[in-house]
C-alpha cells in the first residue's frame, strides 16, 4: 500500500509518516506543489494525501492532474482552511474524501482505509480479525461463524476499531467519529462507555475472546493479541 | 410613486395653471378686442352720419329703433356700455353705446349709435373650449410621449438595475451591464461598475483573511493534536505524564472546536455563503433527530414532532443544518431525564420546546456570545449564537422565551 504525503508543515508531516509507516504503509512525503507534481506524474500511488494549502500552489491542482491523467489513486484531501468551498470544489473534482484540520489519526486511518478497500476491491470483500468476520457490504458480523446482532452504534465503533487495530483511541476520537458536530454533546463519552459494554458483553456471549481493552481514562484498544 | 405617475402629476399641474391663465387672458384680449372693434365702428358710424346729416339737411329715418334713437333721454357726449333687455331672447343683452350731438337747421339733435356686444358667457364659452381642446391635446399628447420616453429611454436603466439585482458578491462576474449610448447612464454604469469591483475587492480580501486566519490556527493545532495522540500510544508512558498529555489534548481539541464555531461566525457575518437553494426543512429537522437519537434515548425523552407540510425554506444547506442542529442540540443537552422535546414546524416558524434548569434572567440574553448556563461546562457557549447569526441573516427572527411554569424553554425561529 503506497501513499504519497502531500504536507507542507514539517511537524505535521513527519507525525503522519511515523504514524502512517507504523499502520504499514509505504509511504513518501512531498514538502511543496512542485515535489508532488513530479511525483504524482513520475509513480503510481494507491492514495495521495493532499494539502490544499501550499507554499507553491493549490493542492486541488493535484487534484486535478490526478484525475486528468485519470490515475488509479484514492485522493483524500486534508485541509486547515474550512471553507465549505473547498470541500465542494475538492469532492467535484473528484477527491474521494475530505478531512479538515485538525483531525484525529485514527479518523485519517479509517478514511483511508476505506478509501482503499472500495478501490481495490471490487465487489465482495471482507474483514477478518481474530475469530471475527465482517461483511462490510451487508453489515454481517460472524463471530465464529455464527452471525452477531449488533446495534447501528456497535457495529459503527466495531468498524472503526478494527480500522485501527492496536492502537489507542481516544474517547474523543470515538465521539467524534459516531456523532459527527454532535460529539460536543455533554453525554457523549457515557455513551460510549455503554456501547462498549454492550458490545462486550454481545462479543463474550457468543464465545469471543475480549480484546477490547479500556485504557483508564483515556480511551479504548483492540488487540491482535 | 413611480416615476412616470410623478412626472404626469407635474404635466397635469402645469396644464391646469397654463389652462387657467390662458382661459383669463384670451378672454380679456379678446373682449378688450371686440370692444375696441365695436368703438371703432360707432365711431365711424358717427362721423358717417354726421356727414350724411349735413349733406342732406334733415334727420336719418330710423330703420332699426335698437340701433339708433333720436333725441333720446342722453344728453350728453359719451360712449359707454349699457343692458338693455331682449325681448327676443328674454335676457339683458350688452350694448355699447355712443351719444353725440348734431345740428339740423340749428337745432341740436342727441343721436344714440348702439352696437350689440356679444355676451361674456358667449366668450368664455368659445374661449374655454378652445383652451380645453389644445390642453387637452397637449397632455395626452406629453401622456403618450412620456410612457414612449420611459419605455425606451430608461430601458438601459432598467437593464442596470436587473443586473444589479442578479449580482452575486460570490461571483463578481455575475454583472454584465450593457453599453448604452446615454451618457447619464453609462456613467452609472461606470460607477456602478466601479462600485461593485471595489465590494468585491473587500468581500475577497476579507474571505481569505478568514481562511488564513482559520489555516494559521487549525494547522498548530493539528499538529499538536497529531503529537499528543501518538504520544499516548507509547505504553511505558507513566500515568502521571499521561494524565498531563490527556488535559493538553482535549485543551486542544476545545480551542480547536472553539475557533471553528468563530470561524463559522465571522463567515456568516461577513457574508461568505453563496446564494440559498431551497432547503427541505423539515427534512433537516427528522435528520437531525435522528443523529440525536442516542441522547434522546438517553435521557428517557420522547420528542413530539408536529412537522406540517413540507417547508422550504431557501439557505445554504450547511447552515439550514447548522440552524436546526444547534437548536436540538441545545434542547437536548440542557433537558432533564424524562423531559419534555416539542418541535413544531409550520412554514411560518420553527418552534422547539423543552423542560429544562429553572432561569433567572432575561432569557434573551442566552443568544449572547460565550453565554452558558452552567458556567463549568466545556462547550463554549456559541451554539444559540450561530443559531442568532444565521437567522439575522436571512432575515429569520429567533425568540427566547421561558415559562416559570414547567421551566419550558421555548426558541422560535420565524421565517
Amino acid at each position: 500500500m503506497k501513499i504519497l504525503i502531500v504536507e507542507d508543515e514539517a511537524p505535521l508531516r513527519s507525525t503522519l509518516l511515523e504514524f502512517l509507516r507504523h499502520e504499514g504503509y509505504v509511504c513518501e512525503v512531498a514538502e511543496t506543489y512542485q515535489q508532488a507534481h513530479e511525483k504524482i506524474k513520475l509513480y503510481q500511488y494507491d492514495c495521495v494525501l493532499v494539502d490544499l494549502t501550499l507554499p507553491d500552489g493549490s493542492g486541488l491542482n493535484l487534484v486535478r492532474t490526478l484525475k486528468a491523467d485519470k490515475s488509479v489513486a484514492g485522493v483524500l484531501i486534508i485541509s486547515a482552511r474550512g471553507s465549505l468551498d473547498d470541500k465542494v470544489q475538492g469532492l467535484e473534482l473528484g477527491a474521494d474524501d475530505y478531512l479538515p484540520k485538525p483531525f484525529h489519526l485514527a479518523e485519517l486511518n479509517a478514511r483511508l482505509r476505506s478509501i482503499i478497500r472500495r478501490r481495490q476491491f471490487q465487489g465482495q470483500r471482507h474483514i477478518v480479525f481474530r475469530d471475527l468476520t465482517i461483511f462490510p457490504d451487508q453489515t454481517l458480523v460472524l463471530v465464529k461463524e455464527k452471525p452477531l446482532t449488533l446495534t447501528r452504534r456497535e457495529y459503527d465503533l466495531l468498524l472503526f476499531l478494527l480500522a485501527n487495530p492496536n492502537r489507542v483511541l481516544t474517547k474523543e476520537a470515538i465521539a467524534e467519529h459516531i456523532w459527527g458536530d454532535d460529539a460536543d454533546m455533554a453525554d457523549s463519552f457515557d455513551f460510549i462507555y455503554s456501547h462498549f459494554k454492550n458490545l462486550r458483553k454481545k462479543l463474550q456471549e457468543h464465545g469471543a475472546d475480549n480484546y477490547i481493552r479500556t485504557i483508564y481514562g483515556l480511551g479504548y484498544k483492540l488487540e491482535t493479541a | 410613486m413611480k416615476l412616470l405617475t410623478r412626472t404626469n402629476r407635474y404635466y397635469l399641474g402645469l396644464s391646469a395653471t397654463l389652462f387657467v391663465l390662458g382661459t383669463g387672458l384670451l378672454y380679456e384680449g379678446l373682449q378688450h378686442a371686440l370692444a375696441h372693434e365695436v368703438d371703432e365702428q360707432l365711431q365711424q358710424q358717427r362721423t358717417y352720419l354726421t356727414a350724411r346729416i349735413r349733406r342732406a339737411g334733415a334727420l336719418p329715418t330710423i330703420a332699426l329703433p335698437q340701433e339708433l334713437t333720436i333725441d333720446g333721454p342722453t344728453r350728453s357726449e359719451s360712449l359707454r356700455d349699457t343692458v338693455i333687455f331682449d325681448p327676443v331672447e328674454r335676457e339683458p343683452v350688452p350694448f355699447r353705446v355712443i351719444s353725440f350731438p348734431v345740428v339740423v337747421r340749428s337745432q341740436v339733435h342727441w343721436l344714440t349709435l348702439r352696437k350689440s356686444l356679444l355676451e361674456t358667457e358667449d366668450v368664455l364659452k368659445v374661449v374655454m373650449g378652445v383652451m380645453l381642446a389644445v390642453m387637452t391635446l397637449l397632455f395626452s399628447s406629453l401622456l403618450l410621449l412620456n410612457r414612449w420616453l420611459s419605455r425606451w429611454l430608461w430601458a438601459p436603466f432598467r437593464r442596470t438595475l436587473q443586473a444589479l439585482r442578479g449580482f452575486q458578491l460570490q461571483q463578481p462576474e455575475s454583472l454584465a451591464l450593457p453599453a448604452t449610448p446615454i451618457d447619464e447612464f453609462s456613467e452609472l454604469n461606470q460607477a456602478v461598475a466601479q462600485l461593485t469591483q471595489r465590494v468585491a475587492a473587500d468581500y475577497r480580501a476579507l474571505k481569505e483573511f478568514t481562511e488564513n486566519a482559520a489555516h494559521e490556527t487549525q494547522t498548530p493545532l493539528a499538529i499538536m493534536q497529531a503529537r499528543l495522540e501518538q504520544l499516548v500510544q507509547d505504553p511505558e508512558l507513566p500515568e502521571r505524564t499521561l494524565g498531563a498529555v490527556q488535559d493538553v489534548y482535549r485543551a486542544a481539541r476545545r480551542l480547536s472546536r472553539l475557533h471553528q464555531a468563530l470561524t463559522l461566525l465571522s463567515k456568516i457575518e461577513n457574508r461568505q455563503f453563496n446564494a440559498g437553494v431551497p432547503v427541505s426543512l423539515d427534512g433537516v429537522v427528522r435528520e437531525k433527530l435522528r443523529q440525536l437519537q442516542d441522547f434522546l434515548e438517553d435521557k428517557d425523552i420522547e420528542p413530539q414532532v408536529t412537522l406540517l407540510t413540507p417547508v422550504s425554506v431557501t439557505m445554504h444547506p450547511a447552515l439550514a443544518e447548522s440552524l436546526v442542529g444547534n437548536l436540538l442540540q441545545n434542547a437536548v443537552n440542557h433537558n432533564v431525564r424524562g423531559g419534555l422535546l416539542r418541535v413544531n414546524l409550520s412554514p411560518a416558524a420553527l418552534e422547539i420546546t423543552n423542560t429544562g434548569p429553572e432561569l433567572h434572567s432575561d432569557p434573551m440574553l442566552l443568544l449572547g456570545r460565550f453565554r452558558k448556563h452552567n458556567a463549568a461546562s466545556d462547550s463554549p457557549g456559541l451554539g444559540l449564537s450561530i443559531a442568532e447569526q444565521i437567522c439575522t441573516y436571512y432575515g429569520f427572527s429567533l425568540s427566547y422565551a421561558y415559562a416559570p411554569a414547567g421551566h419550558l424553554h421555548t426558541l422560535r425561529v420565524a421565517f
